[in-house]
């Protein structure tokens, strides 16, 4: 596999809606060979339609897409070697299980012989072993899934997208479908792009994400890079819980707050956003900031504190309950917040 | 207790509106099967008029041009009107909703509005009046009758179901007779059989269109009513209700069954 | 580019059938309804006049001046009135009826909207011819009411406007209770129980949360039972007697006896512009609702 020709290339991409919504403003990304890549951001963001624009249903106003160097601009989606599943599933109402699994290998007119192999090894491949006569409305959303799922991978495709497939699934069924996912995507080794709103489902599933917003890609980087150091105040807001603080840069190693306090981290001076995730933040008696304990929220593992340090700063804090009852904190409490200078993401507003 | 949704005086209602529905169309099938030359008065049971509809070689003839003018209608109606429900389903362009209203014409102009009009161009063009021109007229009424289930079934159709014809390397023209055609072939069926009835039905527009020679069935019995009652009348009506009302529950089964 | 050809295709068909066989007639209608009566029937192409629509109004008396006629304006308040009235009396039964059908149990709903559909695709002229069989002296109505003893004189309300309006609300009922139906079908049961939940009684829950939310369809039903009573043909034409003519058989007789196309198609086109005044008014109202 050559590693330097990215399975999808992205360039320049815009395309506006009637209205004047741009759903892509000039989108270039680049994504590896069998990389479980995710498009992340809220609805509306224009995930879904780039994902439209790889497959062919989507034509951008302008900018190119390449499928491992080939150009597919201009091609129809029945001309692109790359397959769906659509966020309803899909399914083929009149048709039944195994018909369905074979509609794409018939379009492609290939032997009735290897066709009726490939269905099998498609839905044993899903774990749908003879339901192959039943139509949709007899499965279950489950189900349905896993069919959409053997539909678009029976012709082999060279990369796959998922438009929120998992969306419509209860919580037990998702969490056991992304495990899934993750085990198909290793065993037919091919691309695998996913879109979801759901940050969770992202940060578990997928070797790299794409946070979008308005059109734009915001960040590309694996889940860790994502999460502990966003490149933009949106990334930071969006991806999981943070204290979001607007500073000014001392140009000392240091950051004054709204109300004058310090915080020590290393970056630019001038006007700046201070990402700080709770999780980072220690509650003790005696810290850089001061303050009083709003409410805390018990969480079982957790207890999530909320401060008060001044009428313009308020800082949420996560702290195991490890040390049990004893080390808690009650509402009132005057309290210290830690602060280490790693944990302060500096970003340039 | 009484349940909560028994609001009073609706039952009294609506058994009224089932009666004052079907009582005139009971009474004129028995009375059709009566034997006695009133059409009023029951006197055994008969199949005479029936045998005089038989004989009857201009009523025939009539039947016949009906049945002739309601296929042709029904063909070029729901094909046409197929074509446009798959234009107009989705998405958005400009002039959409111009094409919209020009379908839906046909359903507001006054039937007696749309005869006389259609009358005068006919006879100003130079169209002869005759079979050809009523089933000319009929295509037009008949379009917006096959339309709307037709776009309804389009409407509650899933797009991405096309889309993933296309997506599996269906072409267009391929997705549309494997996916698009099975899926909404219960609303072209429903819309069909409605343009055939509402051809079959219409008094209006073939009464000023038709010519001396060629009527249909419900022109000749219009005039025959005018004319004076005659018990045949009852005969021939009642076969136009049971050929309507066959062919509308026929439809009804086909748009009911899943697809 | 291709998908705006594609779209042409598709539409063309259709469109164009309504368009070369309807809105071009009705522009010739029009057209012809500003020309001058032929001196054989038919029209003088070469004529200009307004004398179709001054003779909806005027006639001109022995001395060649024009004086003030009232019977063709007579004969559309006749329509307005049989249209209106049977309007209200399809409202009247059909309202209730379709309260009832909607709080049915779904799966006898379904039986119920078949029924009263069955009558409104059945034949508009048989559905009419079956009421002479019992309106007519001599008929069921008339031999019932001697047989039971409760009238001796012979029931003759045939061939009256009275007639013409049984005949009217009994083509259109259907139109008025289908699209009550569908809108009350559509309202959330649950906002009828919160309504009971909150202490309102029936009749407040009918008035205050179902009357409301029925609205649309009672509009709906109204427009489709009064646009075509105005121009109705065929109950006037067999149960309607010569003193209850209506608006149709005016226009239908400049086309026969009278010979007169100018007229009957300026009385077209008025019918047709009143019908699209109506269409307007309920648009309007309801897209005034809609904001």
């Amino acid at each position: 596999m050559n590693d330097a020709v990215p399975a999808i290339e992205g360039r320049d991409l815009v395309r506006e809606f009637a209205g004047g919504v741009r759903a892509l403003d000039g989108v270039s990304l680049s994504i590896r060979p069998n990389e479980f890549f995710t498009l992340l951001g809220p609805s509306g963001c224009g995930k879904t339609t780039l994902l439209r624009a790889i497959a062919g249903l989507e034509v951008p106003d302008s900018g190119s897409i390449s499928l491992y160097g080939q150009p597919l601009d201009g091609l129809p989606p029945w001309k692109r070697p790359v397959n769906t599943v659509f966020q309803s599933y899909a399914i083929f109402p009149h048709l039944t299980v195994a018909q369905n699994v074979a509609f794409g290998l018939e379009m492609q007119r290939r032997p009735r012989a290897e066709i009726a192999a490939r269905v099998a090894e498609m839905l044993a491949l899903v774990k749908l072993e003879g339901l192959d006569g039943r139509k949709s409305s007899q499965l279950s959303g489950g189900q349905q899934q896993r069919v959409a799922l053997a539909r678009a991978l029976a012709t082999s495709p060279r990369v796959l997208l998922l438009d929120e497939p998992l969306s419509a699934l209860d919580l037990k069924l998702r969490t056991e479908m992304q495990l899934e996912l993750k085990r198909l995507q290793a065993r037919v080794g091919i691309t695998f792009i996913f879109v979801t709103h759901d940050q969770h489902e992202a940060l578990t599933m997928s070797d790299r994400i794409a946070v979008m917003n308005a059109g734009q890609i915001q960040q590309i980087g694996t889940p860790d890079e994502i999460y502990d150091r966003p490149a933009s105040r949106f990334v930071a807001d969006f991806i999981g819980a943070t204290n979001l603080l607007e500073a000014t840069g001392t140009g000392e190693g240091a950051y004054r707050l709204a109300d004058g306090s310090q915080i020590a981290a290393q970056g630019p001076a001038g006007s700046v956003w201070l990402a700080i995730r709770p999780e980072r933040l220690r509650i003790a008696p005696e810290g850089s900031l001061h303050g009083v304990v709003e409410h805390a929220v018990y969480e079982g593992t957790d207890t999530i504190y909320h401060v008060v340090v001044s009428e313009t700063v308020r800082l949420r804090v996560r702290a195991p309950n490890s040390d049990g009852a004893s080390a808690r904190f009650a509402t009132g409490a005057a309290v210290g917040v830690v602060i280490p200078a790693d944990a302060v993401r500096v970003l340039q507003s | 207790m009484k349940s909560l949704w028994r609001f009073p005086f609706t039952r009294p209602a609506a058994i009224f509106t089932l009666v004052f529905l079907y009582v005139p169309i009971i009474v004129l099938v028995v009375l059709s099967f009566g034997a006695e030359d009133s059409i009023a008065r029951w006197s055994g049971f008969s199949l005479r008029w029936y045998a005089e509809v038989w004989d009857n070689d201009t009523m025939l003839r009539t039947i016949r041009n009906s049945l002739t003018v309601a296929v042709f209608a029904m063909l070029f109606g729901t094909a046409a009107a197929t074509m446009a429900a798959l234009a107009l389903a989705r998405g958005t362009f400009r002039g959409k909703t111009i094409a919209a209203l020009l379908l839906g014409l046909p359903l507001v102009v006054p039937e007696i509005v749309a005869g006389i009009s259609v009358l005068l161009f006919f006879v100003l063009v130079g169209i002869r009046l005759g079979i050809t021109s009523i089933i000319l007229a009929h295509i037009v009424f008949v379009i917006p009758y096959a339309y709307l289930p037709i776009r309804a079934r389009l409407d509650g159709m899933d797009p991405a179901l096309v889309e993933a014809a296309a997506d599996l390397y269906a072409p267009r023209w391929t997705a549309f007779y494997r996916i698009i055609l099975p899926l909404i072939w219960p609303g072209i069926a429903a819309g069909a059989t409605l343009a055939f009835i509402g051809s079959l039905g219409d008094v209006v527009v073939s009464y000023f269109v038709s010519g001396p020679g060629a009527t249909t069935l419900p022109v000749y019995v219009f005039s025959m009513v005018r004319m004076g009652v005659t018990p045949v009348v009852n005969a021939v009506s009642t076969l136009l209700l049971a050929a309507s009302i066959a062919v509308f529950s026929l439809s009804y089964l086909v748009s009911r069954s899943k697809g | 580019m291709t998908a705006v050809w594609r779209r042409a295709a598709l539409l063309a068909p259709s469109l164009g059938w309504i368009a070369a066989f309807l809105v071009l007639p009705l522009c010739l209608m029009a057209y012809v309804s500003t020309l001058a009566r032929g001196p054989m029937g038919g029209v003088d192409w070469n004529h200009h006049t307004a004398d179709a629509y001054v003779q909806f109004l005027f006639e001109r008396d022995l001395m060649d001046r024009l004086v003030v006629n009232t019977d063709y304006l007579r004969i559309f308040g006749r329509s307005f009135a049989l249209a209106g009235g049977t309007t209200v009396l399809t409202l009247l039964i059909g309202f209730p009826t379709a309260i009832w059908m909607a709080f049915q149990p779904p799966s006898r709903r379904l039986l119920l909207v078949f029924i009263i559909t069955v009558p409104f695709w059945t034949n508009i002229l048989v559905r009419n011819y079956a009421w002479i069989l019992l309106l007519r002296t001599g008929g069921l109505i008339d031999t019932l009411l001697r047989a039971s003893g409760l009238s001796n004189e012979p029931f003759s309300i045939l061939y009256t406007p009275l007639a013409t309006g049984i005949g009217l609300t009994y083509s259109f009922l259907p139109y008025m209770v289908l699209p009550i139906y569908v809108s009350l079908e559509k309202i959330d049961r649950r906002l009828v129980e919160a309504a009971f939940d909150l202490g309102a009684s029936r009749w407040a829950a009918f008035r205050r949360v179902i009357l409301p939310l029925a609205m649309p369809g009672v509009m709906g039903g109204a427009i489709l039972v009064f646009v075509p009573g105005l121009g109705a043909f065929i109950s006037p034409e067999l149960l309607g007697g010569a003193k209850s003519m209506m608006i149709g058989s005016l226009i239908q007789q400049q086309f026969g006896q009278s010979r007169n196309w100018p007229f009957g198609a300026a009385l077209a086109f008025v019918l047709f512009a009143l019908v699209l005044l109506a269409l307007g008014a309920h648009q309007l109202r309801y897209r005034r609702e809609a904001r």
